[in-house]
């Protein structure tokens, strides 16, 4: 199997965030960049399809010369090559939407004809679980987000969704599909010191957002959603206090992890 | 034979000049069959110890070995070898007997030369020999060979009843039967110095002293091919061996190139773990000390080291036999990675061998090419990456912490730099320990910063065999100590002072650092006491013990405030709390856990407070106690410990 994993490299859970002075992003310097969660599961699903069928993992990323540390990560893990559409700059991204960031990444593989392109169910930062799915509207292909687990069939794969509330559905699919990735379901390998060796010879395309734009001048930035404006949000604490009889209280306490801060 | 040296009767000794009886005129053909016997004995030798010579010059060499200083190597050697201080020190009564014949054998050297000397006519030894230049020289060496050689034959009838009468478990081995070899050895040794001693009591030229002659020769010959090919082998490497150790204790050494992943295959065995390998006496005081072995997990540090050796019999360090893995046959994974590199085994060697950085060579082997799935480790390293802390908690955690104790940021105005660590930072415990110690240095005025920011030391991926992690963290915490100025670091952890310290030498030039048991006890006069008749047992943590040599330092804290007690094992011999090595982070034991055997020591001394030195030590502890029942006496570092006698200025009157 040829499968293609999009990453994304986003700021680390913990990063000190700042809002940066136009008020549009948050600010970059100082903060420390990792793979997106849900991204590295996807690379994880990929790498296991591999082990279990051969085949090939593509990495494909996007962003400025920071990201390659991203994509180190990604082939030391495993993949065979990369990908990285870069950016000039910091800011050179700014202007593209979800639509346009996928627009550059399914124009970056459009030639690669692989079985599968996975990526992660949402981005840490944006969160807006479109660059999946656009992919596959601009490559042609059928898609199914929120995947458990992948199998490979004779006719295509089969897997598993993660739907509201417990349920799951298991879906067939042909391929060549696009499937967007739900984190926690498999559990991540380490990166090694021998894979970081190797990855050092494995070959990385970098292709930059000028090239691609100048052969198609259709990925020039075209956002249908802009970012406004940014803010932190406004932490506070409540304290509630569960009334009633101990067993209405306990009901009621059962209740509210349940459904409302859903940990049980 | 020994019997007769005791009986009055044979006191013919004091008739005339006190020497081995001359065995007479060897004939031609004697003389052609003990050139031939030498020859065939020394050929049966260099078969065997040829191969041996072999294999550890084809080892790989070490990365980063270096024989200087050699003072310090000379030291090693006469102590430990010529005067057995070692063997003698951690089991005397034996130690004593080895020693002996130890010292008899070097006492032998010239009696030897001397006895094959006169089978070919040219007595050495003899009146018209090395006494006409010296007088009397003779007559005093025989004596004092004799001498040892009763000391010899004592010593080796005990050695031999307490191998197979009284049997320690330490000296036998899983699965082996009992060494019959070291019978037969320990029977050549008696007849070598019975011989030469019966030889002062028969007559000069007669058929018993050609028959003693005959006798000690061939005792001889025949244990000169049996060396090699026995544990005996360590009569000749382990002097070597010692002379070459890898210079400090536990060192692990630098990977070399892009190749060297750790202890993978034959082609990554060096020359020195070869050499330790084939050096192991099999004596099993490394296992006897072991907290994993004694806990009951199938980790066993002798069977690692004949693991080795074994490998090596069977496939060599280089060949296409050598791509075997090193984990396989001989050694098992799951054993590797129960060691909490306490390094008691190491410490207790007599021999020199090193076993953590063969165990830690092996475990690198393992994680740094991915052999080794374990899901806590894959959590640990996970959270190591992600969030350089081994405890997986968001650094604002620790901003918190620093923010509700008001504590300084280093600036590099300071003297020292507070360590945290990951438990000083995020462990509810550690932090206990921060917080009073940081009392102490108040009250001290003693100036100090805390790091903005700061990562795991690397101590749980170093010990587990990650050096992807381990170099990260490593280079990026030596990055920001070079850009914040820090010149001197203090610290509550062992593992991160020996981390820093030592292992980080590799990637740069750490600070300076220091255990705050040493900053402790440095101040001792500057603190107030409040000595109570209070027990407190003290426990010491390997990485300040062993790793360190710090023993008294944290001794006198506790002394200050009240009657130190010291466990059945303390000082070098303590035993692990269970923690290093990455263990702590492992999920559940085998066996019985370490912790709970050592609490349960430290119980038995009948204090009513355990003083610890190390977060680790102490979580551990926290958790063994509490199983204890209510009854279990309090657990405290030393720095609570110094911190409840400084007088509280903000303490309400009581009423």
């Amino acid at each position: 199997m040829k499968i293609i994993v999009a990453i994304k490299q986003v700021p680390e859970r913990d990063a000190r965030i700042r809002i940066d002075a136009q008020g549009k992003w948050i600010d970059l310097q100082d903060v420390e960049f990792t793979m997106n969660e849900s991204d590295a599961y996807a690379l994880e699903e990929a790498l296991q399809l591999k082990e279990a069928h051969g085949g090939e993992v593509i990495v494909l990323s996007a962003g400025p010369e920071r990201v390659g540390r991203t994509i180190r990560e990604a082939l030391a893990k495993g993949a065979d090559r990369a990908i990285h559409i870069e950016s000039a700059d910091e800011t050179a991204l700014s202007d593209f939407d979800a639509l346009g960031i996928a627009r550059l990444l399914a124009a970056a593989v459009k030639d690669e004809q692989a079985d599968l392109i996975l990526t992660g169910l949402q981005s840490d930062d944006l969160g807006l679980g479109q660059t999946g799915v656009i992919m596959a509207e601009l490559l042609g292909l059928p898609h199914a987000t929120l995947i458990l687990k992948i199998e490979k069939t004779d006719t295509g794969i089969k897997v598993l969704r993660e739907l509201e509330d417990g349920w799951f559905q298991h879906l067939a699919l042909p391929t060549p599909a696009v499937l967007t990735i739900q984190s926690g379901n498999s559990k991540l390998r380490y990166a090694t010191l021998m894979g970081i060796k190797k990855a050092k010879t494995k070959e990385v395309r970098i292709v930059s957002v000028a090239d691609l734009q100048a052969s198609n001048p259709d990925l020039a930035p075209r956002p249908v959603v802009v970012l406004e404006k940014i803010i932190l949000p406004h932490k506070q604490r409540t304290t509630q206090i569960l009334g009633g009889t101990p067993g209405e209280a306990a009901a009621a306490l059962v209740e509210k992890l349940q459904f409302e801060v859903r940990a049980i | 034979m020994y019997l007769v040296v005791a009986t009055p009767s044979t006191l013919g000794l004091f008739a005339g000049p006190i020497l081995p009886a001359d065995p007479g005129r060897f004939l031609l053909i004697e003389k052609f069959v003990l050139a031939a016997l030498i020859l065939t004995s020394a050929g049966l030798f260099w078969k065997r110890f040829g191969i041996v010579v072999d294999k550890i010059f084809k080892s790989r060499r070490d990365p980063g070995f270096h024989l200087s200083p050699v003072g310090k190597r000379i030291w090693d050697f006469f102590w430990e070898v010529l005067c057995q201080a070692k063997v003698i020190r951690e089991r005397p009564l034996p130690g004593l007997a080895h020693a002996f014949v130890f010292w008899s054998f070097l006492a032998f050297a010239l009696v030897t030369l001397n006895h094959i000397a006169t089978g070919f006519g040219i007595p050495m030894l003899a009146p018209n020999g090395l006494s006409r230049y010296i007088p009397l020289f003779a007559d005093f060496y025989f004596l004092f060979a004799a001498l040892f050689a009763i000391a010899c034959v004592v010593s080796i009838a005990g050695l031999f009843i307490r191998r197979f009468v009284v049997r320690p478990v330490w000296l036998s081995r899983v699965g082996h039967e009992l060494s019959w070899e070291s019978g037969v050895i320990a029977g050549l040794i008696f007849a070598l110095m019975a011989t030469y001693l019966a030889s002062f009591f028969v007559a000069d030229g007669s058929l018993a002293a050609r028959l003693l002659w005959w006798s000690h020769t061939l005792s001889l010959l025949v244990f000169l091919p049996l060396v090699p090919h026995t544990k005996h082998l360590h009569l000749i490497l382990s002097p070597v061996t010692i002379f070459l150790s890898r210079g400090s204790f536990s060192q692990i050494p630098p990977l070399a190139g892009d190749e060297d992943f750790g202890l993978v295959t034959g082609k990554d065995l060096t020359q020195l773990v070869s050499l330790q390998a084939y050096s192991c006496v099999e004596c099993g005081r490394c296992t006897e000390h072991c907290p994993a072995a004694n806990t009951g997990k199938i980790l066993n540090p002798k069977e690692v080291i004949l693991g080795v050796r074994g490998y090596l019999n069977e496939y060599g360090p280089v060949g296409s036999s050598a791509e075997e893995l090193l984990l396989g046959k001989y050694n098992s994974q799951e054993a590797a990675f129960q060691c909490t590199t306490c390094g008691a085994c190491e410490f207790q060697c007599p021999v020199g061998i090193e076993h953590v950085p063969i165990i830690v060579g092996l475990r690198r082997g393992a994680v740094n090419t991915g052999a080794w799935e374990d899901d806590y480790g894959t959590k640990l390293f996970l959270a190591m990456e992600r969030n350089s802390n081994a405890l997986g908690l968001s650094a604002s955690e620790r901003d918190k912490f620093i923010q509700k104790q008001e504590l300084p940021i280093f600036d590099g105005t300071q003297e020292y730099c507070l360590w945290l660590g990951c438990m000083g930072g995020y462990d509810p415990k550690g932090r206990e320990i921060i917080s009073s110690f940081v009392e102490v240095m108040r009250y001290l005025g003693t100036s100090y910063g805390v790091l903005r920011k700061e990562k795991c030391t690397g101590d749980p991926a170093r010990r587990l065999g990650n050096d992807l992690v381990f170099q990260q963290l490593a280079e990026s915490n030596l990055e920001a100590m070079t850009q914040q100025k820090v010149k001197k670091i203090i610290s509550i952890c062992p593992h991160c002072v020996r981390t820093i310290q030592e292992d980080w030498k590799e990637f740069g030039t750490p600070p300076e650092i220091e255990h705050h048991s040493e900053f402790l006890a440095r101040h001792q006069t500057q603190l107030p006491h409040q000595k109570t008749e209070e027990k407190i047992a003290y426990h010491d943590p390997c990485y300040l013990g062993r790793y360190r040599n710090v023993y008294d330092q944290p001794r006198s804290v506790i002394s200050s405030a009240g009657t130190l007690v010291e466990a059945e094992r303390s000082r070098e011999r303590s035993f692990c709390c269970g923690a290093g090595g990455g263990l702590a982070f492992l999920g559940e034991e085998h066996g019985q856990r370490v912790s709970s055997v050592r609490a349960q020591e430290l119980v038995a001394t009948g204090a009513t407070t355990i003083g610890a030195a190390c977060p680790f030590c102490n979580t551990m502890f926290r958790d063994a106690l509490a199983s204890q029942g209510d009854n279990s006496p309090r657990l405290l570092d030393i720095a609570q410990i110094a911190a409840m006698q400084l007088p509280k200025p903000d303490a309400k009157p009581q009423a």
